[in-house]
């Protein structure tokens, strides 16, 4: 009882914490928290509030805002409480401001003076109470004001201050690096702290150092890999154990950081091997722990220079994964398959089953999961089942931010790896009408740009083929309703370019088509632009190639109604039109030449064809033009703002000003010389340093964008740039196992066709075929098995792998029915509604959740029914329940071990008679809950579960 | 950065600890904390206790009707930061004994404490209970 140090709070908090747990919906909430954000108003403007009662209006301000409604009307309380002497009271504060402010409001220059001040007390949890403060509101403009006594701080003799001042700088250098580029040393002096602790904070900078500049953290190798094996051997305190794991957290750490020290680095990597052998063998495959540390070992084995027994364990540990039960397990898996795949290709063929259930798998997380492995193994011989899936995923899914991402990587596939320009055509087809209005407008302008310039290759036959094939579909394609915008655009665009080119469709055909288009989308201004533009070229080209042009009726009124539209540029467009038909062949040509699209246009930006009439201009008496910025009215402005832009150059100063000169007055603002006198730093240097960070921010956040893209190493690119962007030597490996399997590849799907002919007329053989189907994706996936003896076995091995995954299917499917009464929630829960906020069953389990019901049982009858009516307003009877919880607890204790109920919180208790709470301190917990007016109700059962339960 | 936020929303969506560690509006918190647990409750115990969402990786765990939920960035090893949710509530638990979400709600201000113990700059920095509780527990005798 003594962590639960009472109440110790008003009525009016507790009803509040009472009704906001008891809040049915999202409405009834909303309306509380608005009543109470009227209360506390009332309650904070009034002149004379004790201390605590403040800590308590901040607590109820933090609600207000955690329950989604603004309480900046506080903001101003929280900062005044961070002053407080009391360290309970200034940690609250603390606490408030950093959920209340980013750091770049303006309340936080007053929190400045407060953090200095904290930073030198004598009380080390002060210090850390400041330093939290420093990671969460100190922003560029700020470190100067606090840097010094952090770097101090980090020689401090309380570990935890050390550890928090490493967080500090390590806080500095993800805002400003420049900030803290002459202290990376303190960093490398902290990994050796004699405190685990610190050591581990340490771990945290240095990663992120290392991930920005690898090679100047190698000579740390030797130590990390020390670490390493001191924490796999135990030497660690025993509080770092997790599930009997030692320190896991910090062994993930150290193996992210080894990751990269080793990355393309044999020397280093050498150093690794051992300690990376010990801990994938020792480490405990049970637990959900082990499998973390074991998953991160995969990754750093398959980071740095390969080791054929390390990558041997790792593929039996993927395997293990991917073999197992757990989804979060085969999550795993199927994430490190990607990864090792990279450096044994081989791998991924034994594996290609349990891949396809994956994939198949109703999880979403897993399936897209799968989808990224499928992205990575993409080569020429799988693309088209990989990218039709891929599509037919898109199509069914909702979520725009996925659909965007997965149409983009169809569109990167079918560019690199498309077999045939038909199928590349159908595909991007594809994408454009499930996607076209998600996919970015550039994905449309690479598809024109690649139609027309085919693709690098000097082949024109191809080339025009590929046009050819385009026109056809888009002709097909462009009567559909609902095409998205872009599609449109580009239809319309090639259309015009090559719908003639090829002789095979008339002008007066192509011409209707695009009119048919502009007519759909009357509403779509730009789409309306293309198709004249692109009436405008067929009709040139006609006239050129010496044909009389017919316009269309139909067109002829699209023409006229643009000559009329609001939009200057359909308008220009028209007349445009117009102008260029009544001209005649020659000057056409000119105008628009046929197929020029890609040709360069030479600008002369000195307009100097404009010099006769200009000089003639001159002569006849007009004003010479002068530049911009020699114009006088001009210039003034323009100094103002280099003027501007110097004075903002100039950060906060935290030092004191100089006493104003007169008769000059200070320069500076009202606020800053406001602040002046609450912010002194002695130590002027360091504000040099926070001017300079800007550039090197960039270069920080680039390099992490860069992190996020997708991996395209070992991709072949079939168009574009011809060459590997493969930075791991195993490509070349790759590649010739995928030359090879291009040729069995047939030979494997022809054989399980002719299985499927065998069978496919039993009616009973319905899990066989579902096999079969699995089998032949596989094939199609994995290119099959490379030799015919193993491919005979393969089978065999599918069959009987696929027929036990059906039996657990069967029972997956048992279990995952009757796991909706079983329950996973300890009270009979019907399936949660989503955000319903009813409680439906409350009436039914309402009873059984109060384990309190029970106790009262055991009490006195008369005792209960005056606690059950006074309920609210309980306390007045409080000390006689509670002597009288005291004097029963044992019998209290017994009873509920002798016949434990149905709920999950006793049997908790009785199954962990070793943790320190027992029951007497759970009924004290609850009896003083009770006490205070919150009971387990009807509408609140869940409050008091258990969480551990 | 890793870890980009900390929720505690139970079952009916009512939010009960929010910890950000990059600035969100309030009504981009609201609108991510409604979206986030929808996608969880649709989801089954036998699935993945990951689901992706937006740009973030949202790492779930469900202690009777409490999710506590870690939204990620790519980088972070999924299955440590399950456990880690884990370490969490065993720290409460040992703070509060039998924790319950009433526990959580009382004393708001104890559960953000031992979360800055555990988390600072979006980075796991402490795992030790004691090293965790010890700070809380000076500090509650001291008042």
């Amino acid at each position: 009882m003594s962590s639960q140090g009472g109440f110790g709070q008003s009525k009016e908090f507790l009803d509040l914490i009472k009704s906001i747990g008891e809040a049915r919906s999202k409405a009834e909430e909303d309306r509380i928290v608005l009543r109470e954000i009227d209360t506390l108003k009332a309650r904070l403007s009034s002149p004379n509030i004790t201390k605590f009662k403040l800590k308590e209006y901040l607590m109820r301000l933090i609600y207000v805002e955690m329950l989604g409604h603004d309480a900046s009307f506080g903001y101003i309380h929280a900062v005044k409480m961070t002053h407080d002497e009391s360290l309970l009271l200034k940690r609250t504060g603390y606490l408030a401001v950093t959920l209340f402010l980013n750091e770049d409001h303006d309340l936080i220059i007053l929190i400045v003076n407060t953090i200095q001040k904290d930073l030198r007390s004598d009380n080390y949890l002060v210090v850390c109470a400041a330093l939290n403060a420093v990671c969460r509101l100190i922003n560029e403009e700020t470190i100067p004001a606090v840097l010094p006594q952090v770097v101090e701080l980090l020689g401090h003799q309380k570990e935890a201050v050390r550890k928090k001042a490493v967080m500090a700088l390590h806080r500095f250098y993800q805002r400003a690096p420049g900030s803290v580029s002459h202290l990376i040393s303190n960093f490398r002096k902290r990994l050796c702290d004699n405190d685990p602790g610190v050591m581990a904070a340490t771990l945290c900078p240095l990663f992120d150092l290392i991930t920005i500049d690898v090679n100047s953290f190698k000579d740390l190798v030797v130590s990390f890999v020390n670490i390493l094996k001191q924490v796999a051997e135990r030497r660690l305190p025993k509080s770092y154990d997790y599930h009997q794991m030692p320190a896991p957290f910090i062994q993930i750490k150290l193996l992210k950081i080894l990751s990269l020290l080793g990355n393309g680095d044999k020397k280093s990597s050498e150093q690794m091997y051992t300690i990376l052998g010990d801990i994938m063998r020792k480490c405990d495959s049970a637990s959900n722990i082990g499998n973390a540390v074991l998953y991160e070992c995969i990754c750093c084995v398959c980071s740095i220079h390969p080791n054929p027994k390390l990558l041997e364990s790792a593929a039996d540990t993927i395997s293990k994964f991917l073999k197992g039960d757990s989804h979060n397990l085969k999550y795993l898996g199927i994430d490190a398959l990607g990864l090792l795949i990279r450096i044994s290709p081989e791998i991924a063929e034994q594996h290609q089953l349990a891949v396809i259930d994956c994939l198949e798998d109703p999880d979403d997380t897993l399936k897209r999961k799968t989808f990224d492995l499928l992205y990575k193994m993409t080569k020429s011989s799988n693309v088209e089942v990989i990218v039709d899936r891929m599509i037919d995923y898109m199509i069914s899914i909702n979520d725009h931010h996925y659909k965007t991402e997965i149409a983009s990587r169809c569109v990167e596939l079918a560019e690199q790896f498309a077999p045939s320009n038909q199928w590349f055509i159908q595909t991007m087809n594809k994408v454009f009408e499930h996607a076209g209005d998600l996919v970015n407008t550039k994905v449309a302008h690479n598809l024109m740009r690649l139609i027309a310039e085919g693709f690098g290759e000097d082949d024109n036959t191809a080339d025009s083929q590929l046009r050819s094939s385009a026109v056809e579909s888009y002709l097909r394609i462009i009567g559909e309703p609902k095409l998205p915008s872009t599609f449109l655009q580009v239809i319309c665009w090639v259309l015009g370019e090559y719908g003639t080119a090829d002789g095979k469709y008339s002008a007066s055909y192509i011409t209707g088509k695009l009119c048919d288009a502009a007519e759909a989308h009357s509403t779509d201004d730009t789409v309306k632009a293309y198709a004249v533009t692109a009436l405008m070229k067929i009709y040139s080209f006609e006239i050129a190639a010496g044909r009389k042009v017919d316009m269309l009726p139909e067109c002829q009124s699209l023409v006229e109604e643009l000559l009329a539209s609001h939009s200057t540029d359909l308008q220009q467009r028209a007349y445009e039109l117009q102008a260029i038909i009544c001209l005649d062949a020659h000057a056409v040509e000119n105008i628009m030449p046929m197929d020029a699209n890609c040709e360069d246009i030479e600008i002369d930006k000195n307009l100097s064809f404009l010099d006769a009439y200009v000089q003639e201009s001159l002569e006849k008496g007009a004003q010479p033009y002068i530049p911009e910025d020699e114009r006088s009215g001009l210039s003034n402005i323009s100094n103002f703002r280099s003027q501007d832009h110097e004075s903002s150059i100039h950060a906060l100063r935290f030092e004191a000003y100089e006493l104003p000169k007169f008769p000059v007055p200070p320069k500076a603002p009202s606020i800053l010389s406001s602040s002046v006198e609450l912010v002194p730093v002695p130590e002027p240097s360091y504000v040099a340093d926070v001017h300079q960070p800007a550039t090197s921010a960039l270069t920080v956040s680039n390099s992490g964008s860069s992190e996020l893209k997708l991996r395209l190493d070992g991709v072949q690119k079939k168009w574009g740039r011809p060459a590997f962007s493969s930075t791991t030597p195993s490509t070349s490996s790759g590649d010739t196992f995928e030359s090879n399997n291009g040729t069995t590849r047939h030979e494997s799907i022809s054989s399980t066709k002719s299985k499927v002919h065998d069978v496919s007329y039993d009616s009973r053989k319905l899990q066989p075929e579902i096999s079969t189907e699995k089998q032949k994706l596989a094939a199609s996936l994995f290119g099959g098995a490379s030799k015919s003896d193993r491919k005979q076995s393969y089978t065999g091995q599918k069959v009987s792998k696929t027929n036990s995954h059906g039996a657990d299917k069967s029972n997956l499917a048992k279990a995952a029915s009757s796991s909706d009464n079983a329950a996973v929630i300890p009270t009979s829960q019907p399936p949660p509604d989503l955000l319903d906020l009813g409680e439906p069953t409350v009436t039914s389990s309402a009873p059984s959740v109060d384990p309190f019901k029970q106790l009262e049982g055991l009490l006195d009858p008369t005792q209960d029914t005056t606690k059950l009516s006074s309920g609210g307003v309980g306390v007045p009877n409080a000390p006689d329940i509670m002597s009288l919880y005291a004097d029963m607890s044992l019998s209290g204790q017994s009873t509920t071990v002798a016949n434990p109920p149905p709920n999950a919180i006793k049997t908790h208790l009785a199954k962990q008679p070793s943790k320190g709470p027992n029951v007497q301190e759970f009924l004290e917990k609850d009896a003083l809950v009770r006490q205070v007016g919150v009971t387990p109700s009807g509408q609140n059962p869940n409050l008091f579960k258990d969480l551990l339960g | 950065m890793g870890i980009r936020f900390v929720l505690m929303v139970n079952k009916q969506g009512q939010t009960r600890l929010a910890q950000y560690y990059e600035y969100l509006t309030i009504e981009e918190r609201r609108a991510l904390e409604g979206e986030i647990v929808r996608k969880c409750l649709a989801r089954n115990e036998q699935q993945c206790s990951f689901v992706e969402h937006r740009n973030y990786k949202i790492v779930y765990r469900r202690y009777a009707s409490l999710f506590f939920l870690v939204g990620v960035d790519n980088e972070e090893n999924e299955l440590a930061i399950l456990e880690f949710i884990h370490l969490l509530v065993e720290t409460m638990d040992r703070h509060f004994g039998n924790v319950c979400e009433l526990d959580i709600m009382f004393h708001l201000e104890k559960a953000h404490f031992m979360l800055e113990e555990m988390v600072m700059n979006g980075c796991i920095v402490e795992t030790s209970k004691s090293n965790i509780l010890s700070p809380i527990q000076l500090m509650e005798k001291a008042s």
